[in-house]
């Protein structure tokens, strides 16, 4: 670990996120704007959702995208005028709105794609998860002890929070479909997302699920419509 | 704007004059937004509402309402679609809906609701960023596939952005965002006129039933493009915060928490709150996927796969053309093809009826009905369902009249007069497929039939139909609740009205206790399926909410949703004012049906309807000797004198003129619609005073 690695005190909170879960309803985005600013502006959430609806399970598809309050913050040190800061009682990388003037240098000095720092161009601030830290306009406590307003509208439950900072880069992506009754809702249970649901389901034993399909099963051919078929063809 | 939820704007496009403008919406918070707010912008803006569909004056609505893109569960995504339609032979002023992300990327571009009338001299597209109109030469997006346009024009707009890339928004210099524009777009079948064409939007979001996706071809306009990052307001953000969670908690499902919703055959029976349900009867448990949400929405119903092949299908798309042979992989495929050409899947009977002719010689290579290159030995694969599609695209045999519909298409072919007569093919009214049926399921038909479509509308159709349904005809096991519990719940949750208002035996068919559910569901999903835009499925079909913590099933949908509205708007609103204003709605649409020629002697179904017994064996909850039972409406038929009858006792109950079905002016204005009275008075069509 390098000096400058040494200046900042760990965050005590972070968002971890399986994207193989997120439905890309992006109520967590509504809801971040909501809490914090009052309105819904999907610009300024603080977490920000892919969607592309042609787009390939699991990859590309959907995925989330939130700070994850690194221990060596590069949009910290880029703040030409102190107003990225650490909180000192959560560690939480914060923006002092005051002292921002808005230069957006923190956006570029993030090192994740796309950038996690958002702009509020009216007010000529930078924005970030503050882990619901300052929600003037939610009747609840945010923070390390708190609750966190993405996470209280994902009814997927795609979003976790965690005190313990991520070994690795990898690990604050995670697997949160672990729950059997969400391979009896035909959905992946596994780590990859790549298992079929009913392997899942048979190996513990539980009924197979999907069995109501059959109400939409249509007409099939039958061999004596095959051989009118074949008849008719040969005229 | 003074009212939270709304933008205050209002688009307006003239295609043939090239006008452009921004209304007020001040003067439309009345109306809600969706099917009110459309209706009263038809009303208001259509001149000559006597048109047919492909005449430059016809003007079509999308409108969205105050819960478009906020928080306010299951509302958030979905738009209503309003003008005269082109599918039905009948030619009404019509509606459908889409969700997705249309809804808030509409607001977000600065607009509560978009009319387009008038007729371009070569196709274009309408571009909308952030408050601003343009009309854009579209010469090189004709003859692209509905995904292939979306993605033309999103490249455009992102300056080729990939999908998680931060973009500039067109015009601005620094405002970046995300979130992809949202486009409604046409697909080749509308080019050429297909009356089965849709307005489509994003994998699987389809304006469909309606024939608007001809209309727009007839404008020479190919789509509409919504982009933007305005901020939408809300009253009271904590209340909204807080009211998500609190339905959150009560009626989704649990997802993590096993033992806090109870298993079969709940989560076969329970398509509603579930994940992934919404591919409805389909099973890929065999294949991994993701559950799929439109914006905002808690149920996540669609999905999408591996090899994004039918990513976000849903029941009808995934049943079109398919065998029993693999046959959710033979839909999924079928889906894409659909999707992309921009057909209404709900003309999902359409390769049956082809086989049924060809069965009977009548369609065949060569035939009356020329099949052209159809292979009927691969009847119910995707290789068969592939190229029939491609026939309908290209005009080839067949494929031309089948694009218009099948009941066009019988028309045209000679055979409608028998087929329908017999059932053969199942079109109960207006030209749209049976889809429940028509002598047992009557709040369905009959609203169908004083309506101008399919209604499409399960909210109560999910609890008396496909609860027994699955329960006892295919899991054979017991439904979860029984038909007494089923009815006295329904009744709960419709304002305490009669439990018999859901009593589907024969002799109730026509009774007082039938009239007032079909008169009660009339209003009530105009106002909050249709206005506020709830989902019919996710919102309307949880009347009774199985995942209620405390087992009780019982929830409240308007009471919240009035709650939600104060939230959202600020405005108060209760239960009873909200069905009057479905009930205002109700009669303005049927006012411009009188001024399109309507009269109670149109609201007739085709003949099979009462003449050919039921063939499905489905139960329903009735009233037999006293008690409530699951009883079967096989071998039913409608009694024409009978449902005269209820015709005659509805009218009078709408207070409408029972000898025309023409609202009179005393109901008009008692609901404020005095200027709709004098229109129908200079028509010739005011219904005579109700003694």
């Amino acid at each position: 670990m390098n000096q400058e690695e040494k200046k900042y005190p760990r965050s005590k909170g972070y968002l971890l996120i399986d994207t193989k879960k997120c439905s890309g309803c992006m109520s967590c985005m509504m809801a971040c704007s909501l809490a914090h600013d009052g309105a819904i502006n999907l610009g300024k959430s603080r977490i920000q959702i892919m969607k592309n609806p042609w787009g390939t399970y699991p990859d590309h598809d959907i995925k989330q995208f939130v700070c994850r309050q690194c221990e060596d913050p590069d949009c910290l040190k880029a703040c030409p005028v102190g107003a990225m800061y650490v909180d000192e009682e959560t560690g939480i990388r914060m923006i002092n709105q005051e002292k921002c003037i808005g230069c957006g240098k923190c956006r570029k000095a993030c090192k994740y794609q796309p950038t996690r720092i958002v702009m509020d161009l009216e007010k000529k601030v930078a924005l970030k998860c503050d882990l619901c830290t300052s929600t003037p306009y939610w009747n609840e406590e945010g923070g390390i002890k708190g609750k966190h307003a993405c996470m209280e509208v994902c009814s997927l439950k795609a979003i976790e929070f965690t005190t313990e900072m991520p070994e690795t880069e990898d690990a604050y992506e995670v697997n949160l479909r672990k729950s059997l009754h969400y391979a009896r809702a035909l959905f992946p249970i596994d780590d990859e997302g790549m298992q079929p649901a009913k392997e899942a389901v048979a190996a513990a034993g539980l009924r197979p699920v999907g069995e109501s399909g059959a109400a939409w099963a249509s007409e099939s051919i039958s061999e004596e419509d095959i051989e009118v078929a074949e008849k008719e063809g040969k005229e | 704007m003074s009212v939270k939820g709304w933008t205050g704007k209002i688009a307006y496009v003239n295609l043939t004059t090239r006008e452009v403008k921004s209304i007020d919406s001040e003067p439309y918070i009345k109306w809600l937004g969706g099917h009110g707010l459309a209706s009263a912008l038809f009303w208001d803006f259509c001149e000559d509402k006597t048109v047919k569909p492909f005449d430059p004056k016809n003007l079509v609505v999308i409108a969205t309402n105050p819960f478009s893109g906020t928080l306010t569960p299951t509302a958030a995504s979905r738009v209503e679609v309003t003008g005269i339609g082109a599918f039905s032979p009948n030619e009404w002023y019509t509606r459908s809906s889409m969700g997705g992300q249309i809804a808030g990327g509409m607001k977000r571009a600065g607009f509560d609701a978009f009319m387009v009338t008038g007729k371009a001299d070569s196709p274009v597209w309408i571009n909308v960023v952030e408050g601003e109109i343009r009309i854009e030469d579209a010469s090189d997006l004709w003859g692209k596939d509905t995904f292939e346009t979306q993605s033309a024009i999103a490249d455009k707009l992102t300056n080729g952005a990939d999908y998680g890339e931060w973009y500039k928004i067109p015009g601005s210099k620094k405002k970046e965002i995300m979130t992809r524009p949202a486009v409604v777009c046409i697909g080749p079948i509308s080019e050429r006129m297909g009356r089965i064409g849709t307005l489509c939007h994003d994998a699987n979001h389809h304006a469909a039933q309606s024939g608007f996706g001809a209309v727009w071809s007839s404008k020479n306009l190919k789509a509409v493009s919504f982009c933007g990052s305005a901020s939408i307001e809300i009253h009271d953000p904590a209340e909204l915060l807080r009211l998500r969670r609190e339905l959150y908690v009560k009626r989704d499902y649990k997802i993590d928490n096993p033992d806090a919703v109870p298993y079969d055959p709940y989560s076969e029976t329970h398509i509603y709150n579930i994940p992934g349900r919404g591919n409805v009867l389909a099973n890929f448990s065999y294949l991994p996927h993701r559950p799929e949400s439109c914006e905002g929405c808690p149920s996540a119903c669609r999905s999408t796969f591996p090899d994004g092949k039918g990513n976000e299908s849903y029941c009808v798309s995934l049943g079109w053309g398919r065998g029993n042979i693999d046959s959710e992989e033979t839909g999924r495929k079928n889906s894409d093809l659909l999707n992309r050409a921009g057909i209404n899947a709900w003309e999902t009977g359409t390769a049956a009826y082809l086989y049924s002719l060809y069965k009977r010689g009548i369609a065949g290579p060569g035939k009356k009905v020329d099949t052209g290159s159809l292979d009927f030995t691969k009847y119910g694969t995707h290789e068969f369902s592939k190229e029939l599609i491609r026939m309908m695209v290209e005009h080839e045999a067949c494929g031309a009249q089948l694009a218009d519909g099948l009941v066009r298409a019988a028309m045209e072919w000679g055979t409608w007069e028998e087929d329908s007569a017999t059932g053969e093919l199942a079109h109960p009214q207006w030209g749209y497929g049976e889809h429940y049926s028509p002598q047992v399921e009557t709040d369905w038909s009959f609203g169908s039939i004083l309506g101008e479509r399919d209604i499409n509308e399960h909210s109560f159709n999910f609890w008396v139909y496909w609860m027994p349904r699955i329960a006892l005809r295919i899991l054979n096991t017991s439904p979860l609740l029984t038909a007494k519990e089923t009815v006295e719940l329904l009744s709960r949750t419709s304002g305490g009205m009669d439990p018999r208002c859901w009593d589907y035996s024969e002799e109730n068919a026509y009774s007082d206790y039938r009239m007032e559910c079909t008169y009660y569901y009339r209003h009530w999903t105009r106002v909050w399926i249709q206005s506020l835009t709830f989902c019919d499925w996710s919102w309307g079909g949880c009347r009774i909410n199985l995942n209620d913590p405390y087992h009780d099933y019982y929830i409240d949908l308007d009471d919240y949703g009035c709650r939600l509205y104060k939230a959202v708007t600020g405005i108060d609103m209760t239960k009873e004012e909200s069905y009057e204003i479905g009930r205002r709605i109700w009669n303005l649409d049927k006012a411009i049906w009188v001024l399109q020629g309507r009269h109670r002697d149109d609201e007739v179904f085709a003949d099979y309807v009462y003449d050919r017994p039921n063939p499905e064996d489905s139960p329903y909850p009735m009233m037999i000797d006293g008690e409530w039972k699951w009883e079967s409406g096989k071998g039913r038929t409608l009694d024409r004198e009978k449902m005269e009858d209820f015709k005659t006792r509805y009218y009078q109950r709408e207070g409408w003129d029972p000898a025309t079905g023409w609202p009179t002016r005393k109901t008009l204005e008692e609901l404020g619609l005095k200027e709709v009275a004098d229109a129908l008075e200079k028509a010739g069509k005011l219904g005579a005073a109700n003694e």
